[in-house]
């Protein structure tokens, strides 16, 4: 394995301890909702104690890139002022949430993690995701640093530096929406959105841990946020509770005209469900291609199996070259979107993302399609498999965090490099669409993710389970110890 | 659905993978720093290491591609 390059010392460590008791450190969104709605505390007062929070921890955790500082206050208060006239302040009320930087900010340039989206003149209205939290009454206090143009998994980033692991600085947040899961895993916010194209919303989330939801492909608006591969890209939630997940998620269903990909489907709500747990639903363990293969894996896999009685194995057909194909149309799609850009400014981007883009251009069209047509042989292959089960589980990461800089892991005898297997096993997934949430498993000293993958438009199983495992204890997402 | 085998494609060769870079480039006009040609070749051997197995894998000719235009 190579040797990780050198990382810069940590010389403030832990904070948390530091902070004033009841300023809802580390406090879920549900909870926070309920003070704000009840009167027990103020939208206002959350988040100054938020943007404390962001000024303290986020000089090590590297994982803001814009702090929304008075527009948050200005917002907040309008929260309290709606409250104090009586009228209703939605289910998020005073909720701080950040958004990974490719979601439209108005009166901020989209950056997506690059520094040529700097050029461009701000933004001039919210992607269509923050406007549908803020309507819940949520507080929008910035944006969140991520892997270059989200063609990552490791959350490190050249122009703006790596987001680090809440759990451990000097490991990697994973990648691409690495500040989404640094921030919430770290407890600047309890809620962040990110996106998910091959699987940077799992990735970080198993190697956070926290959780983190990836709807059905059309379930979400992606308008007015940055593409990177528009017939894979979804937009989804993290949080620290499963319930939060749900409420967040809840909050952002709708059919939007504004992206042609969103589903124009009846809104589904799942919160009100969660109580239902796991009755009557079947769950089994993917193998073959998904086998765990470390022991962090394998242990997390055998303890949420065991508690969702997930007696059977399953083999979801062809896995490794539905990863395969993703591959394929990763690349050529990303590049087809940069092409101009690099003819003109090649030298202007991380190198790793370029010499990746200019070979995606490569590619020849013909293998491209046939991608595309086996993606649909695929999706049909797997849906079959939901009449036999309603979840399934695997792993979210081939390992635990590994360290910044670090270029390649050991995936059982095999040397693989990072930056393109860290989602070999949410590709073959996100491929076809499938909901699926990420659920933290507290090992020690680092925790690790597990996939709970469902039918198309069933977040509420995944999310089901999800709660039901956190309500057994088996997930969780606990400060980090550091 | 009836499968016919599939040829199985062969490996690019180096050279093959030099010509082809270097042709995309001025096709697609498309800058090509000396300096970067052993990372785009590395990750265009990666692609279509991929795309080999995407492509022996025998689908039938009325296999419609996943995205579907609708009018």
């Amino acid at each position: 394995m190579n040797s990780p390059s050198p990382t810069t010392p940590n010389p403030l460590r832990y904070f948390m301890l530091d902070m004033p008791a009841g300023d809802f450190d580390f406090t879920p969104a549900a909870d926070i909702a309920a003070a704000v709605a009840s009167g027990r505390s103020t939208a206002l007062r959350v988040v100054e104690a938020t943007l404390a929070r962001i000024r303290e921890r986020d000089p090590v955790l590297n994982s803001f890139t814009a702090v929304t500082e008075q527009r948050a206050l200005r917002r907040a208060e309008a929260v309290d002022a709606t409250r104090a006239r009586g009228e209703l302040v939605g289910p998020l009320a005073g909720v701080p949430f950040a958004v990974k930087n490719l979601f439209d900010i108005a009166g901020l340039s989209t950056l997506a993690g690059s520094k040529i989206n700097r050029e461009l003149p701000p933004a001039t209205r919210d992607a269509a995701l923050i406007e549908r939290l803020e309507t819940a009454g949520a507080v929008l206090v910035g944006a969140l640093n991520m892997g270059e143009y989200a063609y990552d998994f490791t959350g490190e980033n050249i122009h703006d530096g790596a987001s680090r692991n809440p759990h451990d600085h000097d490991r990697m947040s994973g990648g691409s929406s690495g500040g989404s899961g640094a921030a919430v895993g770290g407890g600047l916010v309890p809620l962040a959105l990110g996106s998910d194209t091959n699987g940077s919303i799992r990735v970080p989330s198993s190697l956070c841990g926290i959780f983190g939801l990836k709807p059905t492909y059309g379930r979400l608006t992606r308008a007015r946020t940055f593409p990177f591969v528009a017939s894979l890209d979804h937009l989804g939630p993290f949080a620290r509770t499963a319930r939060d997940l749900a409420l967040a998620y809840d909050a952002m269903q709708g059919f939007d005209a504004d992206d042609p990909a969103c589903a124009d489907r009846p809104v589904d709500l799942v919160a009100p469900l969660l109580e239902r747990g796991a009755d009557g639903l079947r769950v089994a363990v993917a193998t073959g291609y998904f086998k765990c293969n470390s022991g962090e894996t394998c242990c997390a896999i055998d303890r949420v199996s065991a508690a969702l009685s997930a007696n059977r194995d399953i083999e979801i057909p062809q896995a490794e070259r539905a990863r395969a194909a993703a591959f394929i149309i990763t690349a050529s799609e990303g590049a087809s979107l940069h092409l101009n850009r690099l003819r003109t400014r090649a030298e202007d981007y991380d190198p790793a993302v370029r010499d990746r883009l200019i070979a995606g251009a490569m590619t020849p069209a013909s293998l491209v399609v046939k991608a595309q047509k086996f993606r649909r042989w695929y999706r049909d292959e797997v849906l079959k498999l939901f009449t036999e089960v309603d979840a399934i589980l695997a792993p979210a990461t081939p390992c635990t965090a590994p360290l910044i800089g670090q270029q390649t892991f050991m995936f059982g005898d095999t040397e693989l490099p990072v930056r393109a297997n860290l989602g070999l096993y949410t590709q073959p997934i996100s491929f076809i669409g499938l909901p699926v949430v990420a659920v933290p498993v507290p090992l020690a000293p680092l925790p690790v993710g597990v996939q709970i993958i469902a039918a198309p438009w069933r977040e509420d199983v995944a999310l089901r389970l999800a709660h039901a495992l956190e309500t057994k204890g088996i997930v969780a997402a606990p400060p980090p110890s550091l | 659905m009836k499968r016919k085998p599939a040829q199985k494609p062969k490996p690019h060769k180096p050279v093959a993978l030099d010509s082809l870079v270097a042709a995309s480039a001025r096709a697609l006009a498309l800058p090509l720093d000396p300096s970067w040609e052993s990372g785009v070749k590395f990750n265009l051997q990666l692609i279509l290491r991929h795309a080999a197995l995407v492509d022996e894998f025998p689908l039938p000719d009325d296999a419609e591609p996943a995205p579907v235009f609708h009018a």
